[in-house]
């Protein structure tokens, strides 16, 4: 791993504005998907009492205009926790070269094969191998990786938490259809149970709590 | 051999047995919700709450064994006979947490928190068993486990014996193929073993940390927030855990189905976020004014739950009984 930070002796945190717009991104892309089911519930419960037989004439359609509305929300979701993998392992040179071959790797593939699916496939591919590289060197105890906590247990956490992201992320786009969808859910259950659990139990914050009056 | 006459014979024996141990029963719970209320109301009662809540989860110990055998029972009499070998193809291995049980699992499980919460038990106690009593009270009133148990699993399965016992053997079939269905791919599933308890778990920890977070925003302490906290900790990890292994269940079960924009799984899918939310929250918690924050996202993330159970019956999906 010549390009990690360490490695380089070039190591500059990864900006504080990037991982802060990256969160920002997240946290509005979620707020989204969660207004459109609110708003999707909402009509439903009414659309189920007020349009008579609206579950054979009215649900197919608005399953295809609520489908419409969340693709873009969760490609784009999808894309923003790709860009989160590779912060932790670059500096902040590299990391801009990584994001834009990551982006551009998914993008090339998806109009190569004219199919947004296969784009992101390989896209959350790339993610996976690299998130995978991120926990092996945090478990070997390398430096130079960039974390928000000093605690071991919860950078370990961390990383098997975003791993689990990215599997189940990778089940919902590919593996549906395939023998490895099971195996697979079980393996994003347990990442992401016990990368919180690490996180979780670990994290110094937790007795450090300070309400204000 | 089982055959469609002597299992109705079995069934109505077991339904029989388990009416007469229901209204003992069902008295046992409304006196000890009582006594256990009166502990909570009264305050020359208070020193006797732990006595009576035990006594409240001894009754719904008591009854949640008697359930126990039934579904045991159930197991070994409701056999799926194939109509064109004559054997039986195995039992329903019927879930403990479904239809009418639902509500008193979920009291029994509240009862066991409030009994053995630790971190400010002493206060936390008294609203738990509230939700304990409300909950047991509407189990033996709107569920009646015992006395009306398993409402749509008996009716489903009283037309496949029907079909079984009438001399047509297309109908037969046609049960036969419906009911073994069901027994494999719902009853029987790994999924419904592991799916329902993990969520409920989550609910009873979400339940004691709202509890929590009502004492913090009344009395402006920290450590309430604490126990609020470790609470909802403790809760997002099963909740985390049921929702993804209910992934490849809903794929399955519910192949060509849009059953992602089922109402119960939105309001789920916003349950977590927010819970994430005010998990997360927490890391800011020293910022001024922060912990105004951490609560309202606690009080919200509390009411995506109560609106999750709510939406099962009233918007339609996949994941719901409109």
């Amino acid at each position: 791993m010549t390009d990690t930070a360490e490695n380089t002796g070039e190591h500059k945190p990864v900006g504080a504005g990037w991982d802060f717009s990256l969160m920002m991104t997240t946290v509005a892309l979620m707020g989204a998907i969660g207004m459109q089911s609110l708003v999707g519930t909402l009509y439903s419960w009414w659309a189920h009492r007020a349009i008579p037989n609206w579950e054979q004439t009215g649900y197919p359609g608005f399953v295809h205009v609520m489908n419409l509305i969340a693709g873009p929300i969760m490609i784009a979701l999808i894309v923003v926790m790709g860009l989160c993998v590779p912060k932790r392992l670059f500096s902040r040179r590299t990391l801009m070269y990584v994001s834009t071959g990551m982006l551009l790797l998914g993008v090339g593939t998806g109009v190569v094969t004219q199919s947004v699916m296969t784009g992101l496939t390989v896209y959350l591919v790339v993610s996976a191998l690299i998130q995978v590289a991120v926990v092996v060197l945090t478990l070997a105890g390398a430096g130079g990786l960039a974390y928000v906590s000093e605690v071991r247990l919860a950078k370990v956490g961390s990383g098997l938490l975003h791993l689990g992201f990215i599997v189940f992320a990778l089940v919902i786009v590919a593996l549906q259809s395939s023998s490895l969808m099971l195996p697979l859910s079980l393996v994003a259950g347990l990442l992401l149970t016990g990368g919180s659990a690490m996180s979780f139990y670990a994290r110094s914050s937790s007795r450090a709590p300070v309400p204000d009056e | 051999m089982p055959t469609p006459d002597t299992i109705v014979l079995s069934l109505e024996s077991l339904r029989t047995t388990l009416s007469s141990l229901g209204p003992v029963l069902d008295a046992a719970i409304l006196v000890a919700c009582a006594a256990a209320m009166a502990t909570v109301v009264i305050p020359a009662f208070k020193p006797y709450l732990k006595w009576t809540l035990g006594a409240l989860l001894g009754v719904l110990s008591a009854g949640e064994l008697v359930l126990i055998w039934f579904h045991v029972r159930l197991w070994q009499v409701c056999q799926v006979i194939d109509p064109s070998t004559g054997h039986a193809t195995g039992g329903y291995a019927v879930p403990i947490w479904i239809e009418s049980e639902k509500l008193y699992v979920w009291a029994l499980m509240l009862a066991v928190i409030a009994l053995t919460a630790k971190r400010h038990g002493d206060e936390l106690r008294p609203m738990l068993t509230v939700g304990a009593v409300l909950l047991a009270v509407g189990s033996v009133f709107l569920g009646h486990p015992f006395t009306n148990p398993l409402p749509d699993f008996l009716a489903q399965y009283g037309q496949y014996l029907s079909a079984m016992r009438s001399a047509d053997l297309n109908v037969a079939y046609q049960a036969f193929r419906s009911a073994e269905s069901s027994r494999v791919y719902y009853y029987n599933a790994w999924y419904m073993w592991a799916h329902p308890p993990l969520l409920f778990f989550s609910y009873g920890a979400f339940v004691a940390s709202f509890a929590a977070t009502i004492l913090m925003i009344r009395h402006r302490r920290s450590s309430y927030e604490q126990t609020a906290y470790r609470w909802a900790r403790l809760g997002y990890l099963p909740l985390t855990l049921g929702m993804v292994v209910g992934l490849p269940w809903a794929i399955i079960a519910w192949s060509g189905e849009a059953w992602w924009w089922s109402g119960k799984v939105d309001m789920s899918l916003m349950m977590w976020v927010l819970y994430t939310a005010y998990l997360h929250s927490r890391i800011y918690l020293r910022r001024r004014g922060m912990w105004r924050v951490v609560a309202v996202l606690a009080i919200l993330s509390f009411i995506a739950l109560v609106l999750t159970y709510v939406t099962t019956y009233v918007v339609p999906g996949a994941h719901s009984v409109a």
